[in-house]
Protein backbone atom coordinates (compact mmCIF):
# COMPACT_ATOMS: atom_id res chain seq x y z
CA UNK A 1 0.00 0.00 0.00
CA UNK A 2 0.96 3.61 -0.36
CA UNK A 3 -0.47 7.07 0.72
CA UNK A 4 -0.84 9.93 -1.64
CA UNK A 5 -1.26 13.68 -0.75
CA UNK A 6 -3.64 15.70 -2.41
CA UNK A 7 -4.69 19.19 -2.38
CA UNK A 8 -4.96 18.65 1.51
CA UNK A 9 -6.69 15.45 1.46
CA UNK A 10 -4.74 12.22 2.07
CA UNK A 11 -5.69 8.74 0.48
CA UNK A 12 -4.21 5.28 1.29
CA UNK A 13 -4.60 3.45 -1.93
CA UNK A 14 -3.48 -0.12 -3.19
CA UNK A 15 -0.47 -0.63 -5.60
CA UNK A 16 -3.08 0.17 -8.71
CA UNK A 17 -3.92 3.24 -7.00
CA UNK A 18 -7.20 2.24 -5.81
CA UNK A 19 -8.58 3.38 -3.04
CA UNK A 20 -7.85 0.87 0.00
CA UNK A 21 -11.36 1.98 1.96
CA UNK A 22 -14.14 2.73 -0.34
CA UNK A 23 -15.18 4.84 2.89
CA UNK A 24 -12.79 7.41 2.72
CA UNK A 25 -13.70 8.29 -0.85
CA UNK A 26 -14.49 11.91 -1.36
CA UNK A 27 -14.92 14.54 -4.03
CA UNK A 28 -11.43 15.45 -4.27
CA UNK A 29 -10.37 11.90 -4.80
CA UNK A 30 -12.42 12.07 -8.19
CA UNK A 31 -10.16 15.25 -9.14
CA UNK A 32 -7.19 13.37 -8.21
CA UNK A 33 -8.01 10.46 -10.73
CA UNK A 34 -8.69 12.61 -13.05
CA UNK A 35 -5.38 13.60 -13.51
CA UNK A 36 -4.18 9.96 -12.94
CA UNK A 37 -6.52 8.81 -15.82
CA UNK A 38 -5.95 11.89 -18.53
CA UNK A 39 -9.74 13.05 -18.63
CA UNK A 40 -9.57 16.52 -19.44
CA UNK A 41 -13.05 17.77 -18.03
CA UNK A 42 -15.73 15.79 -15.62
CA UNK A 43 -18.73 16.25 -17.06
CA UNK A 44 -22.25 15.68 -15.51
CA UNK A 45 -21.93 12.48 -17.24
CA UNK A 46 -18.81 11.26 -15.64
CA UNK A 47 -20.96 12.11 -12.16
CA UNK A 48 -23.89 10.09 -13.48
CA UNK A 49 -21.93 7.06 -14.17
CA UNK A 50 -19.96 7.62 -10.55
CA UNK A 51 -22.99 7.32 -8.71
CA UNK A 52 -24.18 4.44 -10.83
CA UNK A 53 -21.31 2.35 -9.56
CA UNK A 54 -21.22 3.37 -6.25
CA UNK A 55 -25.03 2.56 -5.70
CA UNK A 56 -24.51 -0.54 -7.49
CA UNK A 57 -21.35 -1.65 -4.77
CA UNK A 58 -23.26 -0.32 -1.72
CA UNK A 59 -25.85 -2.90 -2.54
CA UNK A 60 -24.26 -5.93 -3.87
CA UNK A 61 -20.44 -5.38 -2.76
CA UNK A 62 -19.06 -5.90 -6.54
CA UNK A 63 -18.88 -3.59 -9.21
CA UNK A 64 -21.85 -3.99 -11.66
CA UNK A 65 -21.55 -5.54 -15.45
CA UNK A 66 -21.18 -2.70 -18.31
CA UNK A 67 -24.58 -4.22 -19.50
CA UNK A 68 -26.00 -3.11 -16.38
CA UNK A 69 -23.75 0.35 -16.24
CA UNK A 70 -25.48 0.97 -19.61
CA UNK A 71 -28.95 0.48 -18.64
CA UNK A 72 -28.69 2.80 -15.37
CA UNK A 73 -27.38 5.29 -17.05
CA UNK A 74 -29.00 5.02 -21.02
CA UNK A 75 -25.29 5.54 -21.87
CA UNK A 76 -23.82 3.41 -25.11
CA UNK A 77 -20.98 1.08 -24.86
CA UNK A 78 -18.28 3.31 -26.87
CA UNK A 79 -19.78 6.18 -24.80
CA UNK A 80 -18.52 4.96 -21.75
CA UNK A 81 -15.35 4.16 -23.41
CA UNK A 82 -15.14 7.51 -24.22
CA UNK A 83 -15.75 8.85 -20.43
CA UNK A 84 -13.79 6.19 -19.10
CA UNK A 85 -10.89 5.61 -22.03
CA UNK A 86 -9.41 3.10 -19.55
CA UNK A 87 -12.56 1.26 -19.13
CA UNK A 88 -14.89 0.76 -16.83
CA UNK A 89 -13.46 -1.69 -14.74
CA UNK A 90 -10.16 0.73 -14.41
CA UNK A 91 -10.83 4.20 -14.44
CA UNK A 92 -14.31 4.36 -13.89
CA UNK A 93 -14.39 1.97 -10.65
CA UNK A 94 -11.24 3.86 -9.70
CA UNK A 95 -12.35 7.16 -9.58
CA UNK A 96 -16.10 5.99 -7.85
CA UNK A 97 -13.78 4.64 -5.34
CA UNK A 98 -14.83 0.87 -5.74
CA UNK A 99 -11.56 -1.74 -4.68
CA UNK A 100 -9.73 -3.49 -8.17
CA UNK A 101 -12.11 -5.94 -9.65
CA UNK A 102 -10.83 -9.45 -9.22
CA UNK A 103 -10.42 -11.72 -12.51
CA UNK A 104 -8.05 -11.55 -15.57
CA UNK A 105 -8.33 -7.54 -15.71
CA UNK B 1 4.20 7.03 -11.94
CA UNK B 2 2.40 8.99 -9.24
CA UNK B 3 4.72 9.82 -6.74
CA UNK B 4 4.15 7.30 -4.22
CA UNK B 5 6.41 5.45 -1.25
CA UNK B 6 6.04 1.55 -1.32
CA UNK B 7 6.11 -0.60 1.81
CA UNK B 8 9.10 -3.14 0.99
CA UNK B 9 7.09 -6.25 2.58
CA UNK B 10 4.12 -7.39 0.78
CA UNK B 11 1.35 -7.69 2.66
CA UNK B 12 -1.83 -9.93 1.47
CA UNK B 13 -4.42 -10.26 3.91
CA UNK B 14 -5.19 -13.73 2.56
CA UNK B 15 -2.06 -15.04 2.95
CA UNK B 16 -1.83 -13.62 6.33
CA UNK B 17 -5.24 -14.75 7.89
CA UNK B 18 -4.41 -18.31 6.51
CA UNK B 19 -1.12 -18.32 8.14
CA UNK B 20 -2.41 -17.19 11.53
CA UNK B 21 -4.67 -19.99 11.34
CA UNK B 22 -1.88 -23.08 10.53
CA UNK B 23 -0.21 -25.01 13.40
CA UNK B 24 3.12 -27.02 12.82
CA UNK B 25 0.89 -30.36 12.30
CA UNK B 26 -1.14 -29.18 9.91
CA UNK B 27 1.40 -27.86 7.71
CA UNK B 28 3.34 -31.30 7.92
CA UNK B 29 0.27 -32.90 6.99
CA UNK B 30 -0.54 -31.44 4.18
CA UNK B 31 2.99 -31.18 3.13
CA UNK B 32 3.58 -34.69 3.54
CA UNK B 33 0.41 -35.70 1.88
CA UNK B 34 1.02 -34.00 -1.18
CA UNK B 35 4.35 -35.32 -1.38
CA UNK B 36 3.54 -38.71 -0.75
CA UNK B 37 0.24 -39.11 -2.20
CA UNK B 38 0.16 -36.66 -5.24
CA UNK B 39 3.56 -37.02 -6.77
CA UNK B 40 5.46 -39.83 -8.30
CA UNK B 41 8.22 -41.01 -10.76
CA UNK B 42 8.30 -37.81 -12.65
CA UNK B 43 8.32 -35.23 -9.50
CA UNK B 44 11.43 -37.72 -8.12
CA UNK B 45 13.18 -37.69 -11.23
CA UNK B 46 13.17 -33.54 -11.42
CA UNK B 47 13.97 -33.77 -7.67
CA UNK B 48 17.45 -36.26 -8.17
CA UNK B 49 17.95 -34.65 -11.53
CA UNK B 50 18.85 -31.18 -10.94
CA UNK B 51 22.43 -30.16 -10.64
CA UNK B 52 22.30 -26.42 -10.24
CA UNK B 53 23.93 -26.05 -13.54
CA UNK B 54 22.39 -22.23 -13.98
CA UNK B 55 21.45 -22.92 -17.34
CA UNK B 56 17.72 -22.51 -16.31
CA UNK B 57 18.75 -18.61 -14.44
CA UNK B 58 19.54 -16.54 -17.48
CA UNK B 59 16.12 -18.43 -19.14
CA UNK B 60 14.18 -16.66 -16.29
CA UNK B 61 13.22 -13.00 -17.33
CA UNK B 62 12.30 -12.24 -13.57
CA UNK B 63 15.80 -13.40 -12.84
CA UNK B 64 16.85 -10.85 -15.26
CA UNK B 65 14.93 -8.07 -14.33
CA UNK B 66 16.42 -8.73 -10.79
CA UNK B 67 20.02 -7.59 -11.87
CA UNK B 68 20.47 -11.25 -12.17
CA UNK B 69 20.36 -12.27 -8.25
CA UNK B 70 20.63 -15.85 -7.60
CA UNK B 71 17.36 -16.02 -5.85
CA UNK B 72 15.47 -15.29 -8.75
CA UNK B 73 17.20 -18.06 -10.59
CA UNK B 74 14.51 -21.30 -11.69
CA UNK B 75 16.47 -23.76 -9.79
CA UNK B 76 17.22 -21.33 -6.38
CA UNK B 77 12.94 -21.13 -6.49
CA UNK B 78 12.80 -24.86 -6.46
CA UNK B 79 15.38 -24.96 -3.89
CA UNK B 80 13.78 -22.46 -1.35
CA UNK B 81 10.49 -23.80 -1.76
CA UNK B 82 9.70 -27.49 -2.51
CA UNK B 83 13.14 -29.36 -1.44
CA UNK B 84 13.23 -27.78 1.36
CA UNK B 85 9.51 -28.93 2.25
CA UNK B 86 11.01 -32.47 1.04
CA UNK B 87 14.58 -32.20 3.23
CA UNK B 88 12.72 -31.21 6.15
CA UNK B 89 9.67 -33.65 6.18
CA UNK B 90 7.38 -30.41 6.11
CA UNK B 91 8.25 -29.10 9.28
CA UNK B 92 8.72 -25.81 7.99
CA UNK B 93 7.59 -22.20 9.44
CA UNK B 94 4.84 -19.54 8.55
CA UNK B 95 7.49 -17.48 7.81
CA UNK B 96 9.06 -20.20 5.52
CA UNK B 97 5.56 -20.54 3.95
CA UNK B 98 5.06 -16.63 3.70
CA UNK B 99 7.70 -16.77 1.49
CA UNK B 100 7.14 -19.97 -0.49
CA UNK B 101 3.68 -18.36 -1.71
CA UNK B 102 5.21 -14.89 -2.77
CA UNK B 103 7.84 -17.29 -4.82
CA UNK B 104 5.37 -19.76 -6.38
CA UNK B 105 2.36 -17.00 -7.08
CA UNK B 106 4.30 -13.78 -7.88
CA UNK B 107 7.75 -14.64 -8.81
CA UNK B 108 7.43 -17.69 -11.18
CA UNK B 109 4.93 -17.02 -14.44
CA UNK B 110 4.72 -20.59 -15.03
CA UNK B 111 5.89 -19.87 -18.65
CA UNK B 112 7.96 -23.11 -18.85
CA UNK B 113 10.77 -20.83 -20.56
CA UNK B 114 13.48 -22.29 -17.93
CA UNK B 115 12.83 -25.96 -19.36
CA UNK B 116 13.40 -25.02 -22.78
CA UNK B 117 16.49 -24.22 -21.42
CA UNK B 118 17.30 -27.09 -19.28
CA UNK B 119 19.83 -29.95 -20.38
CA UNK B 120 17.08 -32.30 -18.85
CA UNK B 121 13.72 -31.07 -19.78
CA UNK B 122 13.14 -30.16 -15.71
CA UNK B 123 9.72 -28.82 -15.96
CA UNK B 124 10.41 -26.26 -13.09
CA UNK B 125 6.75 -25.16 -13.79
CA UNK B 126 5.21 -27.86 -12.52
CA UNK B 127 7.36 -27.92 -9.23
CA UNK B 128 5.98 -24.42 -8.69
CA UNK B 129 2.37 -25.62 -9.50
CA UNK B 130 3.21 -28.22 -6.92
CA UNK B 131 4.32 -26.00 -4.31
CA UNK B 132 0.89 -23.69 -4.97
CA UNK B 133 -0.78 -27.05 -4.36
CA UNK B 134 0.54 -27.12 -1.06
CA UNK B 135 -0.68 -23.76 -0.79
CA UNK B 136 -4.00 -24.13 -1.90
CA UNK B 137 -4.06 -27.52 0.81
CA UNK B 138 -3.12 -25.00 3.59
CA UNK B 139 -5.06 -22.34 2.81
CA UNK B 140 -2.99 -19.39 2.28
CA UNK B 141 -3.31 -18.94 -1.50
CA UNK B 142 -3.38 -14.86 -2.36
CA UNK B 143 -6.57 -13.06 -1.75
CA UNK B 144 -7.49 -11.90 -5.07
CA UNK B 145 -6.89 -14.88 -7.25
CA UNK B 146 -8.51 -16.63 -4.66
CA UNK B 147 -12.05 -14.43 -5.10
CA UNK B 148 -11.51 -15.36 -8.96
CA UNK B 149 -11.88 -19.33 -8.37
CA UNK B 150 -14.41 -18.67 -5.84
CA UNK B 151 -16.10 -17.75 -8.83
CA UNK B 152 -15.29 -19.99 -10.81
CA UNK B 153 -16.71 -22.81 -8.29
CA UNK B 154 -19.75 -20.98 -7.11
CA UNK B 155 -20.57 -20.01 -11.09
CA UNK B 156 -18.59 -21.41 -13.45
CA UNK B 157 -16.99 -18.23 -14.73
CA UNK B 158 -14.27 -16.32 -13.18
CA UNK B 159 -16.33 -13.00 -12.28
CA UNK B 160 -19.33 -13.46 -10.72
CA UNK B 161 -21.53 -13.13 -13.80
CA UNK B 162 -25.11 -14.26 -13.62
CA UNK B 163 -27.04 -16.03 -16.05
CA UNK B 164 -29.30 -13.67 -17.20
CA UNK B 165 -26.29 -10.99 -16.98
CA UNK B 166 -24.41 -13.14 -19.58
CA UNK B 167 -27.54 -13.78 -21.84
CA UNK B 168 -28.72 -9.87 -21.63
CA UNK B 169 -24.99 -9.20 -22.53
CA UNK B 170 -25.27 -11.11 -25.47
CA UNK B 171 -28.62 -9.44 -26.23
CA UNK B 172 -27.19 -6.14 -25.94
CA UNK B 173 -24.11 -6.85 -28.45
CA UNK B 174 -26.00 -8.69 -30.67
CA UNK B 175 -28.12 -5.07 -31.34
CA UNK B 176 -25.43 -2.56 -31.30
CA UNK B 177 -23.44 -4.85 -33.66
CA UNK B 178 -26.61 -4.30 -35.97
CA UNK B 179 -25.01 -1.44 -36.97
CA UNK B 180 -22.95 -2.95 -39.20
CA UNK B 181 -25.21 -5.53 -40.25
CA UNK B 182 -29.35 -5.10 -40.04
CA UNK B 183 -29.26 -8.70 -39.60
CA UNK B 184 -26.54 -9.61 -37.49
CA UNK B 185 -27.50 -12.79 -34.73
CA UNK B 186 -25.33 -13.97 -31.79
CA UNK B 187 -27.17 -17.24 -32.06
CA UNK B 188 -27.89 -18.56 -28.88
CA UNK B 189 -27.88 -22.53 -28.26
CA UNK B 190 -28.40 -22.95 -31.39
CA UNK B 191 -28.48 -26.86 -31.64
CA UNK B 192 -25.87 -28.74 -34.20
CA UNK B 193 -24.09 -25.52 -35.02
CA UNK B 194 -20.60 -26.08 -36.92
CA UNK B 195 -19.19 -23.60 -33.96
CA UNK B 196 -19.49 -23.06 -30.27
CA UNK B 197 -17.51 -19.81 -29.43
CA UNK B 198 -16.99 -19.49 -26.11
CA UNK B 199 -14.76 -16.24 -24.22
CA UNK B 200 -13.69 -15.66 -20.82
CA UNK B 201 -15.81 -13.64 -18.32
CA UNK B 202 -14.02 -10.16 -18.67
CA UNK B 203 -15.74 -9.58 -21.95
CA UNK B 204 -19.25 -9.76 -20.85
CA UNK B 205 -18.03 -7.81 -17.56
CA UNK B 206 -16.30 -4.70 -18.91
CA UNK B 207 -14.77 -5.51 -22.79
CA UNK B 208 -18.73 -5.87 -24.27
CA UNK B 209 -17.09 -4.63 -27.55
CA UNK B 210 -14.61 -7.82 -27.78
CA UNK B 211 -18.59 -9.89 -28.20
CA UNK B 212 -19.47 -6.91 -30.38
CA UNK B 213 -15.93 -7.19 -33.13
CA UNK B 214 -16.24 -11.22 -33.02
CA UNK B 215 -20.01 -11.44 -33.72
CA UNK B 216 -19.27 -9.04 -37.18
CA UNK B 217 -16.37 -11.11 -38.05
CA UNK B 218 -18.45 -14.40 -37.71
CA UNK B 219 -21.08 -12.49 -39.73
CA UNK B 220 -19.06 -11.44 -42.66
CA UNK B 221 -17.70 -14.64 -42.73
CA UNK B 222 -20.76 -16.80 -42.94
CA UNK B 223 -20.04 -19.26 -39.91
CA UNK B 224 -22.51 -21.03 -38.31
CA UNK B 225 -21.82 -20.47 -35.20
CA UNK B 226 -23.50 -20.19 -31.66
CA UNK B 227 -22.99 -19.47 -27.96
CA UNK B 228 -24.39 -21.12 -24.89
CA UNK B 229 -26.32 -19.88 -22.54
CA UNK B 230 -25.43 -21.55 -19.57
CA UNK B 231 -22.22 -21.70 -17.62
CA UNK B 232 -19.45 -23.55 -19.78
CA UNK B 233 -19.36 -20.03 -21.79
CA UNK B 234 -16.28 -19.02 -19.77
CA UNK B 235 -12.54 -21.21 -20.98
CA UNK B 236 -11.06 -19.57 -18.45
CA UNK B 237 -9.20 -21.57 -15.43
CA UNK B 238 -7.75 -20.22 -12.54
CA UNK B 239 -8.01 -23.05 -10.05
CA UNK B 240 -5.43 -25.00 -12.55
CA UNK B 241 -2.98 -21.94 -11.29
CA UNK B 242 -3.83 -21.64 -7.45
CA UNK B 243 -3.25 -25.72 -7.49
CA UNK B 244 -7.08 -26.25 -7.12
CA UNK B 245 -7.69 -28.82 -8.86
CA UNK B 246 -10.70 -30.10 -8.53
CA UNK B 247 -12.42 -27.43 -9.14
CA UNK B 248 -9.92 -26.72 -12.27
CA UNK B 249 -11.18 -30.16 -14.15
CA UNK B 250 -14.52 -29.16 -12.87
CA UNK B 251 -14.78 -25.98 -14.76
CA UNK B 252 -12.92 -27.86 -17.90
CA UNK B 253 -15.91 -30.54 -17.95
CA UNK B 254 -18.85 -27.70 -18.11
CA UNK B 255 -17.18 -26.39 -20.96
CA UNK B 256 -16.73 -29.46 -22.77
CA UNK B 257 -19.95 -29.90 -21.74
CA UNK B 258 -21.71 -27.13 -22.89
CA UNK B 259 -20.35 -28.12 -26.67
CA UNK B 260 -21.56 -31.45 -26.32
CA UNK B 261 -25.16 -30.67 -25.02
CA UNK B 262 -25.21 -28.07 -28.07
CA UNK B 263 -23.60 -31.15 -30.43
CA UNK B 264 -21.67 -28.43 -32.28
CA UNK B 265 -18.38 -29.70 -34.14
CA UNK B 266 -15.92 -27.49 -33.02
CA UNK B 267 -15.01 -24.99 -30.50
CA UNK B 268 -13.65 -21.57 -31.35
CA UNK B 269 -11.92 -19.61 -27.97
CA UNK B 270 -11.37 -16.58 -28.10
CA UNK B 271 -7.49 -15.24 -27.52
CA UNK B 272 -6.62 -16.36 -24.26
CA UNK B 273 -3.92 -18.13 -23.25
CA UNK B 274 -4.22 -19.53 -19.91
CA UNK B 275 -7.84 -20.24 -21.15
CA UNK B 276 -6.01 -22.44 -23.96
CA UNK B 277 -3.37 -24.25 -21.21
CA UNK B 278 -6.66 -25.09 -19.61
CA UNK B 279 -9.20 -26.65 -22.34
CA UNK B 280 -6.67 -28.08 -24.43
CA UNK B 281 -4.46 -29.73 -21.92
CA UNK B 282 -4.10 -29.46 -18.16
CA UNK B 283 -8.10 -29.01 -17.23
CA UNK B 284 -8.24 -32.07 -19.39
CA UNK B 285 -5.77 -34.44 -18.03
CA UNK B 286 -7.21 -33.63 -14.85
CA UNK B 287 -10.86 -34.93 -16.32
CA UNK B 288 -9.04 -38.12 -17.45
CA UNK B 289 -8.90 -36.89 -21.28
CA UNK B 290 -6.06 -37.61 -22.96
CA UNK B 291 -7.45 -35.18 -25.59
CA UNK B 292 -10.21 -32.71 -26.24
CA UNK B 293 -13.26 -34.80 -26.63
CA UNK B 294 -14.28 -32.15 -28.85
CA UNK B 295 -11.97 -30.20 -31.41
CA UNK B 296 -11.23 -27.15 -30.04
CA UNK B 297 -8.77 -24.54 -31.80
CA UNK B 298 -7.33 -20.91 -30.40
CA UNK B 299 -8.05 -17.68 -32.18
CA UNK B 300 -5.34 -17.87 -33.61
CA UNK B 301 -5.94 -20.45 -35.55
CA UNK B 302 -9.56 -19.13 -36.55
CA UNK B 303 -8.02 -16.38 -37.52
CA UNK B 304 -5.68 -17.93 -40.06
CA UNK B 305 -8.40 -19.71 -41.31
CA UNK B 306 -10.66 -17.31 -41.94
CA UNK B 307 -8.18 -15.24 -43.37
CA UNK B 308 -6.32 -17.88 -45.89
CA UNK B 309 -9.95 -18.82 -47.07
CA UNK B 310 -10.94 -15.76 -48.03
CA UNK B 311 -13.88 -15.79 -45.58
CA UNK B 312 -12.44 -12.39 -44.05
CA UNK B 313 -11.00 -9.84 -47.09
CA UNK B 314 -9.15 -7.51 -46.20
CA UNK B 315 -10.02 -3.63 -47.42
CA UNK B 316 -6.64 -1.64 -46.69
CA UNK B 317 -3.51 -3.16 -44.36
CA UNK B 318 -3.26 -1.86 -40.68
CA UNK B 319 -0.80 1.05 -41.74
CA UNK B 320 1.01 1.40 -37.90
CA UNK B 321 4.35 -0.02 -37.33
CA UNK B 322 3.56 -2.88 -35.02
CA UNK B 323 5.15 -5.69 -32.93
CA UNK B 324 3.56 -9.43 -32.21
CA UNK B 325 4.07 -10.73 -28.36
CA UNK B 326 4.03 -14.46 -28.20
CA UNK B 327 2.20 -15.82 -25.46
CA UNK B 328 3.69 -18.63 -23.85
CA UNK B 329 0.49 -21.34 -23.68
CA UNK B 330 -0.19 -20.91 -27.37
CA UNK B 331 3.35 -20.34 -28.49
CA UNK B 332 5.68 -22.58 -26.38
CA UNK B 333 2.35 -24.35 -25.47
CA UNK B 334 1.21 -25.11 -28.67
CA UNK B 335 3.57 -23.52 -31.49
CA UNK B 336 0.96 -21.56 -33.00
CA UNK B 337 3.29 -18.60 -33.34
CA UNK B 338 3.76 -19.52 -37.65
CA UNK B 339 0.36 -19.00 -38.24
CA UNK B 340 0.46 -15.51 -35.76
CA UNK B 341 3.35 -14.21 -37.70
CA UNK B 342 1.26 -15.29 -41.53
CA UNK B 343 -1.81 -13.54 -39.62
CA UNK B 344 -0.10 -10.57 -38.72
CA UNK B 345 1.44 -9.97 -42.56
CA UNK B 346 -1.81 -10.86 -44.18
CA UNK B 347 -3.43 -7.88 -42.07
CA UNK B 348 -0.64 -5.48 -41.63
CA UNK B 349 2.09 -3.41 -43.26
CA UNK B 350 4.79 -2.95 -40.84
CA UNK B 351 5.95 -5.91 -39.20
CA UNK B 352 8.76 -5.55 -36.59
CA UNK B 353 9.89 -9.06 -34.56
CA UNK B 354 10.77 -8.34 -31.03
CA UNK B 355 13.35 -10.42 -29.56
CA UNK B 356 13.41 -13.28 -28.58
CA UNK B 357 10.65 -14.23 -30.36
CA UNK B 358 8.21 -17.37 -30.90
CA UNK B 359 8.91 -20.04 -27.97
CA UNK B 360 11.51 -18.05 -27.08
CA UNK B 361 9.36 -14.86 -25.96
CA UNK B 362 9.19 -13.66 -22.43
CA UNK B 363 6.22 -13.93 -20.81
CA UNK B 364 4.07 -10.84 -20.12
CA UNK B 365 5.23 -11.22 -16.60
CA UNK B 366 1.13 -11.56 -16.16
CA UNK B 367 1.07 -14.92 -17.05
CA UNK B 368 0.65 -18.15 -14.55
CA UNK B 369 -2.27 -16.71 -12.34
CA UNK B 370 0.81 -13.20 -11.19
CA UNK B 371 -1.55 -10.59 -12.55
CA UNK B 372 -4.72 -12.13 -10.58
CA UNK B 373 -2.69 -11.94 -7.66
CA UNK B 374 -3.71 -8.42 -7.87
CA UNK B 375 -3.11 -4.78 -6.62
CA UNK B 376 -0.71 -6.16 -3.13
CA UNK B 377 1.73 -7.34 -5.84
CA UNK B 378 1.44 -4.82 -8.37
CA UNK B 379 4.83 -3.03 -7.46
CA UNK B 380 7.17 -5.84 -7.05
CA UNK B 381 5.71 -7.53 -10.59
CA UNK B 382 6.81 -4.12 -12.10
CA UNK B 383 10.22 -4.92 -11.16
CA UNK B 384 9.92 -8.35 -12.03
CA UNK B 385 9.02 -6.80 -15.41
CA UNK B 386 12.07 -4.70 -16.53
CA UNK B 387 13.75 -7.44 -18.73
CA UNK B 388 10.47 -7.32 -20.70
CA UNK B 389 9.83 -3.48 -21.19
CA UNK B 390 13.15 -3.39 -22.37
CA UNK B 391 12.27 -6.13 -24.96
CA UNK B 392 9.19 -4.52 -25.61
CA UNK B 393 11.38 -0.79 -26.23
CA UNK B 394 13.51 -2.06 -28.43
CA UNK B 395 11.30 -2.82 -31.24
CA UNK B 396 10.41 0.73 -31.28
CA UNK B 397 6.96 -0.44 -32.89
CA UNK B 398 3.74 1.79 -32.66
CA UNK B 399 1.76 -1.27 -31.64
CA UNK B 400 2.23 -4.10 -29.63
CA UNK B 401 -0.35 -7.63 -30.87
CA UNK B 402 -0.68 -9.45 -27.51
CA UNK B 403 -3.48 -12.83 -28.48
CA UNK B 404 -4.07 -13.03 -24.86
CA UNK B 405 -6.33 -11.49 -22.21
CA UNK B 406 -3.95 -12.02 -19.61
CA UNK B 407 -0.82 -10.92 -21.45
CA UNK B 408 -2.95 -8.01 -22.75
CA UNK B 409 -3.79 -6.63 -19.13
CA UNK B 410 -0.02 -7.34 -17.85
CA UNK B 411 1.73 -5.31 -21.00
CA UNK B 412 -0.59 -2.30 -20.26
CA UNK B 413 0.44 -2.32 -16.89
CA UNK B 414 4.39 -2.22 -18.06
CA UNK B 415 3.80 -0.22 -21.13
CA UNK B 416 2.29 2.48 -18.66
CA UNK B 417 4.86 1.71 -16.18
CA UNK B 418 7.84 1.92 -17.95
CA UNK B 419 5.78 4.83 -19.57
CA UNK B 420 6.53 2.82 -23.66
CA UNK B 421 3.76 4.92 -25.02
CA UNK B 422 2.67 1.76 -27.08
CA UNK B 423 -0.81 1.10 -27.85
CA UNK B 424 -1.68 -2.87 -27.42
CA UNK B 425 -4.34 -4.90 -29.36
CA UNK B 426 -5.62 -7.95 -29.76
CA UNK B 427 -5.90 -9.92 -33.68
CA UNK B 428 -9.69 -9.44 -33.26
CA UNK B 429 -9.10 -5.58 -32.56
CA UNK B 430 -7.11 -5.65 -35.58
CA UNK B 431 -8.63 -7.52 -38.24
CA UNK B 432 -12.51 -5.46 -36.95
CA UNK B 433 -10.45 -2.85 -38.52
CA UNK B 434 -9.16 -3.82 -41.59
CA UNK B 435 -11.82 -6.08 -42.63
CA UNK B 436 -14.04 -5.93 -45.73
CA UNK B 437 -17.54 -5.27 -44.03
CA UNK B 438 -19.40 -7.75 -46.60
CA UNK B 439 -20.86 -11.33 -46.55
CA UNK B 440 -18.73 -14.33 -47.74
CA UNK B 441 -20.75 -16.46 -50.12
CA UNK B 442 -19.64 -19.40 -50.51
CA UNK B 443 -18.30 -20.54 -54.14
CA UNK B 444 -16.83 -17.17 -54.52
Amino acid sequence: MATIEFNGKSFDIDEDGFLLDYNTYNDQWVEYVKGQEGIEELTDEHWTLIKVLQDYYEKNGIAPMVRVLSKLTKFKLKHIYELFPSGPGKGACKMAGLPKPTGCV
Amino acid sequence: MQDVKTNKKVIDEGVEAGLAKLTPEKIASVINQVLEKETGARFKAYVQTCMRCGLCSDACSVFLSNDRAPQYSPAAKVKQTILEMINKKGRVSREFLSDAVRIAHTECNVCKRCSMYCPFGIDIAYMMLTVRRIIHKLEITPLYIQDTVNSHAATGNQMWVKQDEWIDTLQWQEEDAREEFEDLRIPLDKDGSDIMYSVIAPEPKFQAGLIYQMATIMHAANVNWTMPSTPGWDNSNMAMYTGDFETSGRIARIHYEAAANLHVKKIVMGECGHAFRSVYDVGNRWVGWTAPPIELIHAIDFYHFLLTTGRIKVKEKYKKSVTLHDPCNISRGRGLHHKAREIVNILCENFIEMTPNKEHNYCCGAGGGVINCGPPWKGTRMVNNKEKSRQLKRTGAQVLIAPCHNCHSGLEDIVEHYELGMEIKFFGDIIFEVMEKTIFEEGN
